[in-house]
């Protein structure tokens, strides 16, 4: 009575060949964590983008004015920080994984990763300090 | 280790397909929509300084070459978000089948085009 071998079988055989030890980059071990941050961000970014987009078109071609008082009030100030803060968060996450995919040498790579990072910041504060200042009263 | 790299292999051993254009288009976009994040936290910036901050940022944003700027930008944000969309629908699981990738595909092509077309009459009209 010969079963051929189920793929299960071979599973459990190739299991004991690869090893558990990643050879090379290897993983970054924290690649669930972001690729569900990035999924988490682009949900939140569906409404709080097109919210942005369509306020913005009927106030970015106004004058500072009203641009100002929109900021002023609680909702959109709350808002922007948060499509603010998401999109950065979205796009820091993204091009991380684009440089990871064409940035080869360790050098480059933490390079580029110190870089994106501070760019982040100073971005993400850069907004939120502009928006308190709008919401708070010049 | 010598690893095949991908932006090599395009030109040369790939057919086009709606699919893999799409991919790379979906990255191109979502790298122009970072870069173009730092004009968006600078026009913020420049509501909150205020003055001449305010009057020389808007006035490039107003000039042709703003418009030609923004106007790549909403394709870029328009492409991007549509696309998103298709690929969280693929992370749930959904429209996996070549068919129905392609389908997709074109329907997020033909999505970019009109919310851009309505946002840019809006913006010409109003």
């Amino acid at each position: 009575m010969t079963k051929a071998t189920s793929l299960s079988d071979t599973t459990a055989l190739r299991d004991e060949v690869v090893p558990r030890q990643v050879r090379q980059f290897g993983s970054a071990r924290d690649g669930l964590r972001e690729w569900r941050l990035q999924r988490l961000t682009a949900i939140a970014l569906i409404p709080l983008s097109l919210y942005f987009a369509a306020s913005i078109l009927s106030i970015a071609t106004l004058d500072r004015k009203t641009a100002a008082d929109w900021l002023s009030s609680p909702v959109p100030a709350l808002l922007v920080i948060l499509v603010v803060l998401a999109g950065i968060m979205h796009a820091l996450i993204g091009v991380r994984s684009v440089v990871l995919d064409y940035v080869h040498t360790r050098a480059r790579l933490l390079a580029a990763e110190l870089l994106f990072r501070a760019v982040a910041v100073i971005l993400a504060g850069g907004a939120v300090l502009a928006v308190l200042k709008l919401f708070l009263g010049r | 280790m010598e690893r095949p790299l991908s932006p090599f292999m395009f030109p040369t051993w790939y057919r086009f397909q709606i699919t893999s254009a799409l991919s790379i288009l979906h990255r191109l976009t979502g790298i122009a929509l970072a870069v173009g994040s730092i004009l968006l936290v600078w026009w913020l910036i420049s509501v909150a300084a205020g003055g001449e901050v305010f009057a020389t940022t808007h006035a490039l944003l107003a000039s042709p070459f703003g418009i030609v700027l923004l106007c790549g930008w909403s394709i870029a944000f328009f492409y991007h978000l549509c696309n998103g969309v298709r690929h969280l629908a693929w992370d749930a699981g959904y429209g996996f089948e070549i068919r129905s990738a392609a389908r997709s595909g074109y329907a997020v092509l033909a999505g970019t085009v009109l919310l851009t077309a309505m946002t840019w009459l809006y913006v010409f009209l109003a």
